[in-house]
């Protein structure tokens, strides 16, 4: 039931008045249960979010450990109580999945809407930086329209064949070329850039030898970093490969800077990562347990 | 003002200054170096060079253009390797609402150079398909994984000249039920996607990844563990796999081209572009990475001269 709802309530064609109206109706009906949640008593409230999380785990924890039939025709009909739940939710969870993307989506809303309140009231205040917010709300302005002109553009075959000629863009298409590949992507590249300036001041100011601890780590590091470097690791293997003469059981063959390198990834770097990568799985899991269960100190409210 | 201070107090704008020369000078310099690909190169070059033509192959490309020193190489080398071999693919991006529209960019950027070699270009939908983006990662990736038509369902491209229209009536998707009919999954990231397309993707189909560097250790577990075929990390492996498709593996007597653990010859591309970002930034990590050894060295000679200085001062006292 709780699968096929979906696909029949939504089934009407793209674009026509019936859907529009269903999602409006959807869009209003959302805004409504929000509005009464928000009135809802504070003592009901914490079993309202711990009733809607529990059960929001609950598919997933089912999915997983509930026995699924090995395989399964289109027209076969569960034999049992157990059957019929694994059959239930294999079908229900791309329901489930659509549903997560769709608040997914409402979240990048969310976003908008509080920028929006923030900046325009520090506009409306006369902010002493309402002059930032004036700039952040007409570039987020500026490329929405821009960028959904384009979109509208392309939409039509023949003018979407057009503009893959750069001589024929007209004014929404160049307006979308210019704020997101000439402006944001290359402010996004600089921005990114400016960790090797950090990383470099860093690097010379802390990375000093002051205890054992730090010797072996600069030590290590050193070794690495010399070990990418292919014009270093070519020479100093090349010597070392000299010595060994082709045997790879040779003791030199253990001084190749991509020996050692291989040495330091294989035998420390990944068991450390594995034991950080379960620690930090067990920390999720206990957490993810507390939540569900409402456990959590302060969920819900 | 001592040595010793001097070596520990360079002031910040000459560290910087020094910084944007090593590296943007290497930049308008051809500058050839030697390169011994990673062992996760070669097999990621392997397993892609042996696809099956005649199946899919889905393509997450989850990175921007923060991190397009590494991954832009890294996505344009699949993709003339997909295009040159005829291998249709999937797109699709959970990462950040910018990636579709990046991607698309290499994919143009790419057909371009087709269309200058006299080379019929890629056509969107019939050669390769954009699912577009999924705002939830771990969610789009567990329904891929667990019910890709489902999940996928819905979803419309926009083919050359007609109007947007259904995925699964591309020719790229007419025979995919589910993840198990793409014969591999390649994730391009710069994200944690890699780790989520692993928990919920593997045993189901084959994976390769190609991520940065600051990722390059913990793919490697994944690696290790043979839950991937093979790995691409940072602007190394995007020299790596520049250089593999020009000189192939096993192909050459060169030691550094040749995998023992698979003997058989894999051909490239040779005399083709094979040149890209990997090969020409390559230098220019050569030389920041130099720096950054220089400036540790002298940090460190500046502090040890100033310990004997003070060690002095105190023996004078005494």
């Amino acid at each position: 039931m709780f699968n096929l709802l979906p696909i029949a309530f939504w089934s009407d064609p793209a674009g026509s008045s019936a859907l529009t109206g269903k999602i409006v109706f959807g869009l209003l009906l959302g805004v409504g249960l929000l509005f009464a949640l928000t009135k809802v008593p504070t003592q009901m409230r914490r079993s309202i979010v711990f009733g809607g999380t529990f059960l929001s785990g609950l598919f997933y924890v089912l999915f997983y450990l509930w026995p699924q039939p090995i395989t399964r025709g289109p027209n076969d009909v569960p034999r049992d109580a157990v059957e019929g739940v694994a059959f239930w939710l294999k079908d229900s969870f791309s329901v489930v999945v659509n549903f997560t993307q769709i608040i997914s989506g409402f979240m990048l809303g969310l976003g908008v809407y509080s920028l929006l309140r923030i900046h325009l009231t520090r506009i409306a205040k006369g902010h002493k930086d309402a002059f930032f917010s004036f700039v952040l709300l007409g570039s987020m302005v500026a490329m929405a329209f821009f960028a959904y002109g384009d979109y509208i553009l392309r939409l039509d075959p023949v003018k979407a064949q057009e503009l893959e000629n750069p001589d024929k863009w007209g004014p929404l298409t160049r307006g979308r070329d210019l704020l997101f590949d000439g402006l944001l992507q290359q402010m996004d590249a600089a921005m990114f850039s400016i960790i090797a300036f950090f990383i470099l001041s860093a690097a010379y100011r802390a990375f000093r030898v002051r205890s054992v601890e730090a010797t072996i780590l600069l030590a290590t590091a050193l070794l690495v970093i010399l070990s990418l470097m292919g014009l270093v690791a070519d020479r100093v293997d090349g010597f070392f490969g000299g010595l060994v003469a082709n045997d790879p059981n040779d003791f030199f063959e253990n001084f190749k800077l991509t020996t050692l390198r291989n040495f330091i990834g294989d035998n420390l770097q990944t068991p450390s990562i594995n034991g950080i990568t379960l620690g930090t799985g067990i920390g999720a899991l206990a957490m993810g347990l507390r939540i569900w269960l409402g456990l959590e100190k302060g969920s819900g409210n | 003002m001592s040595i010793a201070n001097k070596l520990q107090t360079l002031p910040k704008t000459a560290i910087y200054g020094i910084l944007i020369l090593c590296t943007s000078l290497p930049l308008f310099f051809q500058i050839p170096l030697p390169n011994n690909p990673d062992q996760a190169s070669k097999d990621f070059f392997r397993e892609m060079m042996t696809l099956d033509a005649s199946k899919p192959v889905l393509l997450s490309s989850d990175w921007t253009n923060s991190t397009r020193g590494e991954s832009k190489g890294q996505m344009k080398s699949v993709l003339r390797m997909f295009m040159r071999r005829g291998q249709k693919f999937v797109l699709y991006s959970t990462a950040d609402p910018q990636a579709p529209q990046v991607a698309l960019d290499v994919i143009a950027e790419v057909n371009r150079e087709r269309i200058k070699k006299n080379q019929e270009p890629y056509k969107r939908f019939e050669d390769y398909v954009v699912l577009g983006f999924f705002p939830n990662a771990e969610a789009a990736i567990n329904g891929l994984a667990n019910d890709f038509k489902a999940t996928v369902k819905g979803r419309k491209d926009f083919p050359v000249g007609k109007e947007a229209t259904d995925v699964f009536q591309s020719p790229v998707l007419k025979d995919v039920d589910s993840i198990k009919d793409f014969q591999m999954v390649v994730v391009v990231t710069a994200s944690k996607t890699s780790n989520f397309t692993v928990e919920r993707v593997y045993g189901k189909t084959k994976l390769a990844f190609a991520v940065t560097g600051v990722m390059g250790p913990e793919t490697k577990v994944y690696y290790q563990s043979k839950q991937l075929v093979g790995f691409v990390n940072g602007l190394k492996g995007a020299f790596d796999i520049e250089q593999l498709m020009e000189k192939g593996l096993n192909v050459d007597s060169s030691a550094s081209f040749r995998d023992d653990t698979h003997p058989a010859p894999v051909e490239g591309f040779k005399g083709d572009d094979n040149v890209g970002q990997g090969t020409r930034y390559f230098p220019t990590l050569h030389f920041a990475m130099a720096l950054m050894i220089i400036m540790v060295i002298l940090g460190n000679v500046g502090m040890v001269l100033a310990k004997k200085d003070s060690s002095k001062k105190e023996l004078g006292g005494r």
